[in-house]
């Protein structure tokens, strides 16, 4: 379904990207696991086509996004959801001006009663009342204005969701329903997800498919149990501080 | 050096993108809504502070211009003279610059705190373009409203030049009037409204550059809204410049 294919990247002197291969199964849930300035933002914006590759390719669907341009890249952007760090919801807006704000901008003939039966229908699978309808975001709590985030990504019943760092700065009982939440959303709906994470316990939670990203380059790949047997050192340090922890 | 080349860089980045706005602007889906949103957020929003000192700014020209014909023995044109300045220039220009504090420091903050909070990126992942979301409406709320409210300071103006200069300084009415209508002409008045079409979209254009490329958290959208104002502040009085020295240096 994702196909990255010896990805380069480099902003000025500081190569970010170092030839990544990377494949995501249709369905499934792969994780991107690194620490800060590992390029692990810079691989997801390349897959939503935000960034051009210097060199290497990114397939989604056998579609080459860095060869599409204007009307062509907004099309095949519609094959996503994004769930942002900080939920990036429009703080001007009520959640179900949030919610509905893609599906109506991909079909402004759809009636408001009809955007509001399919808002109310996702909002159900992230666990949300209606209640919650009229609220800014700025009146709901982080946890909910994560679940706003990831029913405003399903909105359009995309095959793809992309989440950055969908748990940093949660409490752990937040973030263990954000986990239980990716994971639900896979079961439920049958989305592709791809995870850019640093959370070692949530990524093995959640992942199908492990990657650790490791300066510029993919240290270690594979199920979460192949992963953590690797014996790359930066990805044994890594998941040791951890591991002991437990 | 650098900053010279710095400074340049960043006017090329915002010519491109006002050419980005002109290509979004007249591509489908257009937003009626949206611009009207805005109309009100710039127009209705900025007409107390433009009715006050309009007003004010009239007053206090009757009366100076008062002083200084009454000397002469001329005191009948201080309403032609003050109603000239506010048409041609006073209007247009202090309109622009009280919009720019009210609603250009407004639109700097809303489109650089959505820049930093990612807004703008959601935006861009739901097949949504920004530009033509945010800026384009905005652009030609400010295009419909400059003028509006460069009339409404022109009128009110007048308005209190008339109160001043009859009740107060005890012009007479008919020369205050008379010379009012000969000192005046149409063109005079749509000098003023035409230079607040080109300030209208000078203030939104880089208000919204600066906001749309702000970063760097709170601190980079507050340094963001600061450039605007004095960015579109300066820009308005150059412009002027360059509109006066082509327009009357011609005999426009």
């Amino acid at each position: 379904m994702i196909r990255v294919v010896d990805l380069h990247k480099s902003f000025g002197a500081n190569q970010v990207l170092r030839g990544i291969d990377l494949e995501v199964d249709k369905g499934s849930t792969c994780v991107i696991l690194g620490g800060s300035g590992s390029g692990k933002t810079v691989l997801m914006k390349h897959v939503i086509g935000l960034l051009k590759p210097d060199r290497g390719t990114v397939f989604v669907n056998d579609v080459e996004i860095p060869k599409l341009e204007g009307p062509e890249l907004t099309e095949a952007r519609r094959m996503f959801g994004m769930v942002f760090q900080k939920s990036a919801l429009f703080d001007s807006m009520t959640v179900l001006d949030n919610v509905a704000f893609p599906l109506h901008e991909k079909d402004r003939s759809i009636s408001g009663k009809e955007l509001r039966r399919r808002v109310v229908e996702k909002l159900q699978v992230v666990d949300l009342a209606e209640s919650v309808l009229p609220l800014y975001p700025p009146e709901l709590s982080g946890g909910m204005q994560k679940r706003v985030a990831l029913a405003r990504a399903l909105i359009h019943d995309p095959p793809i969701v992309l989440y950055d760092e969908p748990t940093t700065g949660l409490d752990p009982i937040t973030t263990e329903y954000v986990d239980d939440m990716i994971v639900s959303a896979k079961q439920r709906l049958g989305v592709t997800s791809m995870v850019i994470s640093h959370d070692i316990a949530s990524s093995f939670k959640v992942a199908d498919k492990l990657a650790v990203l490791y300066d510029g380059e993919i240290a270690a790949q594979g199920t979460p149990e192949e992963v953590r047997r690797s014996q790359h050192p930066h990805v044994k340090k890594f998941l040791s501080l951890w591991f002991e922890k437990q | 050096m650098r900053r010279i080349r710095d400074a340049i860089e960043d006017f090329g980045e915002m010519l491109f993108f006002a050419l980005d706005t002109l290509r979004w602007a007249v591509r489908p889906p257009f937003r009626p809504e949206l611009v009207l949103v805005q109309m009100a957020a710039i127009g209705v929003g900025s007409v107390f502070i433009v009715t006050t000192t309009s007003f004010f700014t009239g007053v206090v020209l009757a009366l100076q211009a008062n002083y200084a014909m009454r000397q002469l023995g001329a005191e009948g044109y201080v309403g032609g003279s003050v109603a000239i300045s506010l048409a041609r220039e006073l209007a247009p220009v202090l309109t622009a610059l009280f919009v720019i504090g009210r609603s250009g420091s407004a639109i700097s903050t809303e489109l650089g705190t959505m820049r930093v909070t990612e807004q703008i990126d959601a935006m861009e992942t739901m097949a949504v373009n920004p530009v033509q979301y945010l800026v384009v409406p905005r652009v030609v709320a400010a295009l419909a409203m400059f003028p509006l409210l460069t009339m409404v300071f022109d009128a009110l103006g007048y308005a209190g030049a008339y109160l001043m200069g009859i009740y107060v300084a005890r012009i007479p009415e008919g020369p205050f009037l008379e010379h009012t209508r000969t000192l005046v002409e149409p063109k005079d008045i749509f000098h003023g409204i035409f230079k607040s079409l080109i300030f209208g979209a000078v203030v939104a254009l880089i208000t919204c550059w600066r906001g749309y490329s702000a970063s760097g958290g709170s601190k980079g959208v507050g340094e963001s809204t600061t450039r605007a104002v004095v960015a579109s502040s300066i820009a308005i009085l150059l412009v002027d410049v360059g509109f006066v020295l082509v327009t009357v240096g011609s005999g426009k």
